[in-house]
């Protein structure tokens, strides 16, 4: 059985084509992956992000609990500021990835579809001894996602105007055709726009004001397909593809994320700092690559360094924007030579490296290249 | 997709059309499979000279959330390729029964061949 969203009616009406992601019964398209990820990054584009998991933490110990559970350092946060973090397990593999707020009284972890089960009793397991409650509200919270250069307009338009619209990785409440959302200016496709938190009940509701208002600025309904081309071209991780439980955050190249001077011990601490501190050898790692040959390598694909298969394509697809086939993959350093490796680790040497793909059975030239692929243009 | 296809298109179950044209059999991929497809960014197609049975992949075709393999229809030896499809694989989403045609083959077993592809209507109600 596949969960429905409180959008999955509107997503018919619009014509959606539905495919099963993560456990959920999804719109993949609309009209047209090309045009929908088009429309996003010149117009606005509105995304039903309901499949997301939003888990409230509170009580005398959820800063600690946090701390445990995290390798970010969960008490510099500032009250209504988002914060991208991981949910390693012992071995410093990622369960999830995460989105935190930081509102007022309590912490809201934003978690991905396919792992709100996992994730919650990872929770429980670990909020053991502290003095913490936790608040599945999966279940009765809807996700709507405005992204694009349009975004703010359409907000604007709907009464919020932009002086009290929230900056950048920052959430708060509001009141949207009256009624009590958490609107926060984060999103997952390098564009600048919103995610707006709601009362099931009411998705459907600011769903079709959303779409009839956004008329003026040409919005569109994006399915999964243009979400998975928008965040790629914005070399943002996608769990279950890019990252996984025996992936490190260094691994996935998320280092950026990760501060070095965090005291409290957690989860993976061990392995992660001293990957960190440069004191551990990476045994693999996320690179970004653009392809030479005219061919898509998708999800799977053998990737061959002089030679030597030593890696996997974790994601690929064309790139709307750029009109070229890109992609993430994973590189293993097990089987390459010392050299190699060493470049593959330093920045400016790794940038410009040609590796090859196996695509139906022949290999293909590609380039390993910086990220993101396409500039994010959040609005800081 | 609104087009109606050519009289005389028989089409497979593994979502092909062919077109008998003069000597020559043109291939092509049906509407509903475009319609499944979606967004068609890339058409690999085979070389020309190239033999096929039918039931032989022929052709790959990668839209934006997946890459295809395309079956013959009917046995033959490939004589043409839709060169135009290299550089605009959009033609194949916009017209399914025209300029997205794929390849044109000789076929010397059509009577064969043809035992088993469906007529238009027959196919609709396959898929429908």
């Amino acid at each position: 059985m596949t969960n429905k969203t409180p959008l999955y009616d509107e997503h018919i009406k619009l014509g959606a084509k539905m495919v099963e992601f993560g456990g959920w019964d999804m719109p993949i398209q609309y009209s047209s992956i090309l045009k929908e990820h088009e429309n996003t990054r010149k117009n606005v584009g509105i995304f039903d992000v309901s499949h997301m998991g939003q888990v409230f933490v509170s009580g005398k110990d959820a800063l600690n609990f946090l701390q445990k559970i995290v390798p970010q350092d969960v008490k510099k946060f500032s009250e209504n500021h988002a914060h991208y973090c991981q949910l390693p397990n012992l071995e410093g593999g990622l369960i999830d990835d995460l989105i935190i707020y930081k509102l007022k009284e309590k912490y809201l972890i934003i978690v991905n579809a396919s792992r709100q089960e996992v994730d919650y009793d990872w929770f429980l397991e670990n909020a053991k001894g502290f003095d913490v409650k936790l608040e599945n509200k999966s279940n009765e919270l809807s996700m709507i996602a405005l992204q694009g250069p349009k975004a703010y307009k359409l907000l604007a338009l709907c009464g919020i105007e932009e002086d009290l619209q929230p900056e950048f990785f920052t959430i708060s409440k509001a009141k949207l055709f009256d009624l009590d959302v958490l609107i926060a200016r984060t999103g997952y496709t390098g564009e600048d726009g919103f995610e707006i938190i709601l009362e099931n009940s009411s998705a459907p509701f600011v769903w079709q004001k959303l779409i009839e208002l956004g008329k003026d600025f040409e919005i569109m309904p994006v399915g999964l397909g243009a979400r998975d081309t928008l965040r790629l071209e914005a070399a943002l991780c996608l769990y279950g593809s890019d990252i996984d439980e025996k992936t490190t955050p260094l691994e996935a190249d998320l280092g950026w994320s990760v501060p070095k001077d965090k005291v409290e011990d957690y989860n993976g601490k061990e392995l992660i700092m001293a990957q960190k501190l440069g004191k551990a050898p990476l045994r693999k790692k996320l690179f970004a690559f653009e392809m030479q040959d005219r061919i898509i390598a998708r999800h799977g694909a053998e990737v061959y360094i002089d030679g030597i298969s030593s890696g996997v394509v974790t994601s690929g697809s064309i790139s709307p924007t750029l009109g070229k086939n890109i992609g993430l993959c994973l590189i293993s350093f097990d089987k390459l030579s010392e050299n190699l490796a060493t470049s593959l680790n330093t920045k400016e040497k790794s940038i410009g490296m040609d590796i090859q793909i196996m695509v139906r059975n022949k290999l293909y030239n590609a380039k390993i290249v910086k990220k993101p692929f396409v500039e994010k243009k959040y609005k800081k | 997709m609104t087009q109606t296809p050519p009289e005389g298109i028989l089409c497979s179950k593994s979502h092909e059309w062919m077109l008998e044209e003069g000597d020559l059999v043109k291939i092509g991929l049906t509407d509903y499979a475009v319609e499944q497809l979606g967004d068609i960014v890339f058409v690999e197609l085979p070389e020309v000279g190239a033999e096929f049975s039918k039931g032989e992949v022929f052709a790959t075709i990668e839209s934006v959330k997946a890459a295809s393999e395309i079956y013959m229809p009917v046995s033959g030896k490939v004589v043409e390729v839709n060169e135009e499809l290299i550089n605009a694989p959009e033609l194949v989403n916009e017209d399914v029964w025209g300029k997205g045609w794929l390849i044109k083959v000789e076929s010397n077993s059509l009577q064969e061949d043809t035992l088993g592809l469906l007529e238009y209507e027959d196919y609709q109600e396959e898929v429908s």
